[in-house]
């Protein structure tokens, strides 16, 4: 299994307990694991009754197992308060006004908090040396499992704005006549610096996402949730990332032979339609599905989570030379 | 003065004339128009780095911001040129110096 493996799927299927429950497993293994929540409901730590925050802290209780969780909002906010601090050092203050207003636009659009989120991800995994796997439960807006596909499209985008930047210094340079100072120079420039910066983690992440990291997808057994799936299946491996299972959480349980109240009819009524779903599951998708977790009577927590863990059936073992494939 | 340096001086006089000449004919109409390209170019680039300014959504705007800082003399002259230019042929016609 490769280091870096996501979960994904609609809000509310399930994705956090998944996820904690595979990094458990893996943890249980001996693998140094963290489990990466970006939930902003905060679920990580209700399901280890234990706080997380923006750094990676060891689980209390269970060895190898670290936890963090992300905040985007607040990841929008620093990198705002970045820019405005060297704003100030850079700019006259006359024109500080006119490009702030540019930089808080900036902020508030829409994509600022999935750019911020995957920003937090990119850094995650380029600081995992110490983890042998890192899990990361991807929150459920829709955006995220998009971001994860875009590092190509960014990365296009940010070439052709070096290309035009380097065209226009360049023309500037030939600009300057005899031993005039160009107006701007290709040396120590800082936008091309910085483009450059950006493209490179944007190379960085889509290498990463493509050749060294797995993703599932959590789904209930209702429609909704399968069309959900079956579209977020294309999307990623139109963009060249590999769906490796589905793993289906919700189950109903199916009562004992001998029940026949209301209840027990409703069930089992239930644990048939859900078998139907199961199948189509199985015959329309060519991902395997890796797991079939009933509907826990409380939140899954503590001990639940290790029967949980035993429910996976998602290899744990850290990157091995791709033998069989 | 000898009639050598009179005529070195002359020639002198008449290289620098020249040279004026051809700069100003010559020489600095073609580097106008490279400059020109140049802040076109720069136009082009900082349109593509914030299209918001205009209505636009851009999926990069948010990295793009950091670059703010250090675009300072790029953004007042953006501005300013994007106010100015009444048309691309008027533009494109400055260099004729009617």
């Amino acid at each position: 299994m490769e280091k870096f493996v996501f979960f994904g799927g609609k809000g509310g299927v399930g994705k956090t307990t998944v996820s904690a429950a595979y990094a458990l497993k893996s943890a249980r293994d001996g693998l140094e694991t963290l489990v990466v929540s970006t939930d902003p409901a905060h679920s990580t730590s209700d399901l280890f009754d234990q706080q997380f925050g923006d750094d990676p802290q060891p689980v209390e209780g269970i060895d190898h197992l670290h936890a963090m969780e992300i905040d985007p909002d607040e990841e929008v906010e620093r990198h705002l308060m970045d820019i405005k601090r060297s704003l100030g050092s850079q700019v006259s203050p006359s024109m500080v006004n006119e490009i702030d207003r540019q930089i808080e636009m900036a902020h508030q659009t829409p994509g600022a908090y999935e750019s911020a989120l995957f920003d937090r991800f990119v850094d995650v995994m380029r600081n995992a040396d110490e983890y042998d796997r890192v899990v990361f439960d991807t929150s459920p807006t829709g955006g995220t499992l998009r971001l994860l596909s875009l590092p190509d499209f960014l990365q296009g985008w940010i070439d052709r704005l070096l290309h035009k930047r380097k065209k226009s210094v360049d023309l500037y340079e030939k600009a300057a006549i005899g031993n005039q100072e160009p107006r701007r120079m290709m040396k120590g420039d800082p936008i091309i610096a910085r483009l450059q910066d950006r493209k490179e983690m944007f190379e960085f992440a889509g290498e990463t996402l493509r050749e060294r990291a797995a993703f599932f997808l959590v789904v209930n057994p209702d429609e909704l949730s399968i069309r959900e799936t079956r579209r977020a299946v294309d999307r990623l491996e139109e963009s060249g990332l590999s769906v490796r299972g589905l793993a289906v959480n919700k189950l109903t349980p199916a009562p004992d032979p001998d029940e026949n109240g209301r209840g027990a009819t409703f069930l089992r009524q239930r644990v048939e339609t859900e078998r139907e779903r199961l199948e189509t599951l199985r015959e329309t998708f060519s991902q395997p599905v890796v797991a079939e977790i009933e509907l826990r009577i409380a939140e899954v927590k503590g001990n639940l989570l290790d029967d949980v863990a035993d429910e996976l059936d998602i290899p744990v073992a850290a990157e091995v030379p791709a033998s069989d494939d | 003065m000898t009639l050598a340096e009179q005529i070195s001086e002359y020639r002198a006089r008449l290289e620098e004339w020249l040279r004026g000449l051809y700069h100003g004919m010559v020489t600095h109409h073609a580097y106008e128009l490279i400059e020109k390209e140049a802040e076109d170019t720069e136009d082009l680039f900082m349109l593509a780095c914030f299209p918001d300014a205009f209505g636009i959504p851009s999926p990069v705007s948010y990295y793009t911001a950091e670059l703010l800082p250090y675009l300072e003399d790029e953004f007042e002259a953006w501005e300013r040129r994007m106010w100015d230019r009444e048309s691309m042929l008027e533009r494109k016609g400055q260099q004729y110096h009617f």
